[in-house]
Order: structure tokens, then C-alpha cells, then sequence
């Protein structure tokens, strides 16, 4: 970088510091030997991810985040391609405000959503707690869905289409045909947004938690409370691992600054 | 009129999760609180404007909120410049590390804080080590700790938002106002910023909502020492069971942070029209 700059310099330096600085410190600690988050780490071991892979709750907890990220992916895009479609290819009045409307669970503080549905579904009306994260988690992804598929909508020539309706191709055939295989770098980014982003709220799954059924970042957190042990720091480093494997494939498909950074470069 | 039939139902599925799953409860949460009514949602929220108490609470909330604002906007801003401008290969490498917190959970990110600023952690044991404190002195459960964990957390966002508006900037006008004979601070202050400024504002609106309803963070590095409204509103509604002090705590929330969206646009308006 420029040193001909060296306040802004400075400045990003610092800013990488916090941001990555403390990931560092997470991954020695993961390799301790010893049996409490220190540091320096007590020499050098494996042991405390053998304990990760090993604890039960930690592992139930795993399954659980992964199939509600699924089901809500698959949830949200289900819903939300048909209402971009409605959005970026009807003709009705009042689009702006009907998508701003689709997007408003995002301005919402996930923690209200959660509350609201805590208190209506399982207070309420006795909902149990999987169906109630499920519709949840669908509610918070679906904006991702309508917003990702409508913009890869947008760059999608509608004349394209209306030439395979102008050759009597039916509507549901034309979009079958044409719109789903030219949509697909943006059914795809929208749900691994969505996937990711549903594997690690916190707010909503906590309020929505039961015994029976609770995700992994919920379950970290209510381990760090009560002990303070280095299996957080490998189930983090593990988790860690996982995310790289995750922008790696982003990568290499879509490009991952454009999923995840809404940056075209 | 076919095409008009078939809009409608591609709408339908879509407005019947908006309105069931989210709408509804969220008006139904404001309005009728299991057990209580709208009368007691409204006479909480008086009580909590007005409780020293709760007004604490409030206040270091929004105090908080400003501080990872502004920290966030000095420190994303330099990176978001320094990436946009550089031809250098390894802004792209640079620019990645910057997004890829995004994809990671925040509890890990916080558990990095616990690890660095615990009692056992290593800022501690620095300060031991080099013999500044006999004693690691208690990092956590502090404002600060809270601080630094909410910039960790949003200064991606900060980066990204900032780089979206920079990149959209035409170096050559950079290269221009040198030209002319601007200096570095100079063409940095009149051209780049406010050219850029709509990608801070929207910046600063991200951080400053994200900031105040968080709710990892304050939870794991404030404890119940430094309660913020989210940590709060977690305690009324599964601690204590108090549905209407919940209800109006969220209340409080949605309307922080509508009305910095609003403040937002209007600011980012008067900006496209300077």
C-alpha cells in the first residue's frame, strides 16, 4: 500500500487490526493443551477439537443449524422468486412501494421480529418452536431472495422472452425455459446469502429456542456463560473453517464480493 | 387481463408470508401483548422515558451506537480509499479479508474479544508482562469492550459501503485537481469526500442501526453490567416475563431505528441535490 498516504495508511492498518486481530488470538488458543482460554496457550495439542467433534450438544446443535439454513433457503427463494418475477416482469401499479414493502423485514431489528413471533406464535397460539424458526427464518431471508433474483432479473433482456412467447411458448414454459436457466448465478448467490445468513442469526433463534431444538450459535453462547474452556475456541476455529470453504466456493462460482459485498467489480 | 390474474398469484404466496409471518405479529406485539393490552404497552413506554433506570439504559445505547458509528466511518473510509485507488494486486486479496467477517458468525467473532480482553487474555497479561499493572485489570464488561466488539462487527459493512461509493468516483478527477495543483489533503477533502459522501451516509445509517439493536456483543462483553436495549429486551421477554416492558422496549428500538433511516434519506437527498 501507499506510504505516501500515511494517515489513511495508518488508519486501515488499525482497522484490519480489529477486524482480524482477535480471529488470530480465537485459532492459538484452539491448539492449547491446556484447559482454559489463555494466553500464551499452554503448549500444543488437539485435544480440545477431538472434545468439539465429540460433544454431543454441540453436534445436535450443528444438524439443527444446518436444516433450518436449508429449509429457509429453500423457503425464501420459493416464495420470493415468484414475487421478483411479479415485481421486475407485471404490470402493476405501485412497484416501488410494493418492494420496499417485500424488503421491510430487513429495516426491522431481528430482535422485534423475534419477539413479535415469540410472544403471537408460542405464546399466543401454542406454535411449537421449529415450525415458528422456520417461518422466522424464511421471513428474514426473504428479502435477500426477492432483492438478489430481482437484480439478476433486471439484467435479463425481456425481449429474450418475448421472442419465446411470440413463438407460442406459454408463460410457465417461457419462464421454465428461458428465465430459470438464465437466473441461475442469481437463485444461486441468493441462497447461499440466505444459507449463511440463517446459520448464524443469533437473535432469532434465541428467542425461538426449546431444549428440543436449538442452534450452535445458541448453544456457544449459553456454553461461554457457563464455562470458560477452549472447546468455544475450537468449535469457533472449526466454524471458521467452514465459512473459508464457503467463500472459496462463492468464489469460484458467482465471485464472492459480488454475493457478499454487493460490489460488481 | 390473464397476465394481470397471473401477477396476482405470483404475489399471493409471497404476501401471505409477509402479512402471517411478520406484519401481523409485529402489530399484534405493539397492540396486544399476551395478557395485557395496548393501554399498558403505552404506560410502560411512558414509565421507561422517564425512569432513571431505563433511561441509563437508553442512553448508553445511543451513546454506544454513535461512538462505533463514528469509529467505524474514520477507520472503513481510509481502507474503502486506499482499495478503490490501488492498482496493486493484492487490494482484491485485501478487499476479500475486508467482506469474508460478513460471512461469519458473530459469536465467534465476539469470542476472539473474550480471548483478547479476559482476565487470562492476552492484552492482560501484556500489561502484567511488561510490569505497566501488577494485576490484569477487568477489560470486559466494560463500554469499551462493547465498543470494540461492535466495530469489529460492522466495520465490513462500514468498508463495503464506502468502497461501493469510491469505486463509482472517477480517479482521473483525483488526478484533475492534482493536476491543477491541489494537494493530496486538499483534493482528498474537495473532491473525493463529498463525491463519495452518499456511500458514508448509507455507511454510517447501516452501522449506527446495526449498532443499537445487536444484541451477541453487548450479551458476551457487556454482561448485565452494561445492559443495552437489546439485552434488555431479551431479559423482559425471558427472564422476567414482562410482555409489555418487552413490547415497549421493541417499540423504542423500531423507532431509533426508523427514524435514523429516515434522518439518512433525507440527508442523502440533500446530498444528491448539492
Amino acid at each position: 500500500m501507499s506510504t505516501r498516504r500515511p494517515v489513511a495508511a495508518s488508519l486501515a492498518v488499525l482497522g484490519y487490526l480489529v477486524m482480524i486481530g482477535p480471529l488470530v488470538f480465537v485459532v492459538v488458543t484452539a491448539f492449547t493443551a491446556g484447559s482454559t482460554v489463555r494466553f500464551p496457550p499452554d503448549g500444543f495439542s488437539l485435544r480440545w477439537f477431538g472434545a468439539a467433534v465429540g460433544y454431543e450438544p454441540f453436534v445436535t446443535a450443528l444438524v439443527s443449524s444446518l436444516e433450518l439454513a436449508v429449509l429457509a433457503a429453500c423457503g425464501s427463494l420459493l416464495l420470493g422468486v415468484p414475487v421478483a418475477l411479479a415485481i421486475h416482469r407485471g404490470r402493476i401499479p405501485g412497484k416501488g412501494l410494493l418492494e420496499g414493502l417485500f424488503l421491510s423485514p430487513l429495516i426491522v431489528p431481528e430482535l422485534v421480529v423475534g419477539l413479535a413471533l415469540y410472544q403471537q406464535f408460542m405464546v399466543g397460539l401454542g406454535m411449537n418452536n421449529f415450525t415458528t424458526l422456520v417461518v422466522g427464518h424464511t421471513v428474514l431471508m426473504f428479502p435477500y431472495a426477492v432483492r438478489v433474483t430481482g437484480a439478476s432479473l433486471a439484467l435479463v433482456d425481456p425481449s429474450v422472452e418475448d421472442a419465446a412467447r411470440g413463438l407460442g411458448a406459454s408463460p410457465v414454459r417461457t419462464f421454465w425455459t428461458i428465465t430459470l436457466p438464465l437466473l441461475r448465478p442469481g437463485l444461486f448467490s441468493a441462497a447461499l446469502l440466505s444459507f449463511v445468513t440463517s446459520f448464524n442469526n443469533v437473535p432469532l433463534s434465541l428467542l425461538l429456542q426449546s431444549r428440543d431444538f436449538r442452534t450452535l450459535p445458541v448453544t456457544m453462547l449459553d456454553y461461554v456463560q457457563q464455562s470458560y474452556d477452549p472447546i468455544v475456541a475450537s468449535t469457533s476455529v472449526l466454524i471458521l473453517a467452514g465459512t473459508v470453504l464457503v467463500a472459496v466456493l462463492a468464489e469460484r462460482t458467482v465471485g464472492f464480493a459480488k454475493i457478499f459485498g454487493g460490489i460488481n467489480r | 387481463m390473464r397476465t394481470r390474474r397471473l401477477t396476482a398469484l405470483l404475489l399471493l404466496p409471497g404476501l401471505v408470508l409477509l402479512l402471517a409471518g411478520f406484519l401481523v405479529p409485529a402489530a399484534l406485539m405493539l397492540l396486544s401483548p399476551p395478557g395485557t393490552g395496548t393501554a399498558d404497552v403505552f404506560a410502560r413506554l411512558g414509565q421507561m422515558l422517564t425512569d432513571p433506570y431505563d433511561l441509563t439504559i437508553i442512553g448508553r445505547t445511543l451513546g454506544i451506537g454513535l461512538t462505533v458509528t463514528v469509529v467505524c466511518v474514520v477507520l472503513g473510509f481510509p481502507v474503502a480509499y486506499l482499495l478503490a485507488r490501488s492498482t496493486s494486486r493484492w487490494a482484491g486479496v485485501l478487499l476479500a479479508v475486508a467482506i469474508f467477517p460478513l460471512l461469519l458468525s458473530n459469536v465467534v467473532r465476539t469470542f476472539g474479544w473474550l480471548v483478547v480482553l479476559g482476565s487470562q487474555g492476552a492484552v492482560g497479561q501484556a500489561l502484567v508482562a511488561l510490569g505497566i499493572v501488577d494485576e490484569a485489570p477487568q477489560l470486559l464488561y466494560t463500554p469499551l469492550a462493547i465498543v470494540l466488539g461492535l466495530v469489529q462487527l460492522f466495520l465490513p459493512l462500514a468498508i463495503v459501503s464506502s468502497y461501493s461509493a469510491l469505486a463509482q468516483v472517477d480517479a482521473r478527477l483525483d488526478e484533475a485537481a492534482r493536476g491543477l495543483g491541489a494537494g493530496r489533503a486538499r483534493t482528498f477533502w474537495t473532491i473525493v469526500v463529498p463525491l463519495s459522501w452518499p456511500g458514508v451516509v448509507v455507511a454510517a445509517t447501516l452501522v449506527f442501526a446495526g449498532s443499537i439493536t445487536a444484541y451477541t456483543t453487548p450479551y458476551l462483553l457487556g454482561g448485565s453490567r452494561q445492559r443495552m436495549l437489546s439485552t434488555q429486551l431479551f431479559q423482559y421477554s425471558s427472564s422476567t416475563l414482562d410482555w409489555a416492558a418487552a413490547s415497549a422496549t421493541a417499540l423504542i428500538m423500531t423507532v431509533l431505528v426508523f427514524g435514523v433511516a429516515a434522518l439518512s434519506s433525507a440527508l442523502g437527498r440533500k446530498a444528491r441535490i448539492a
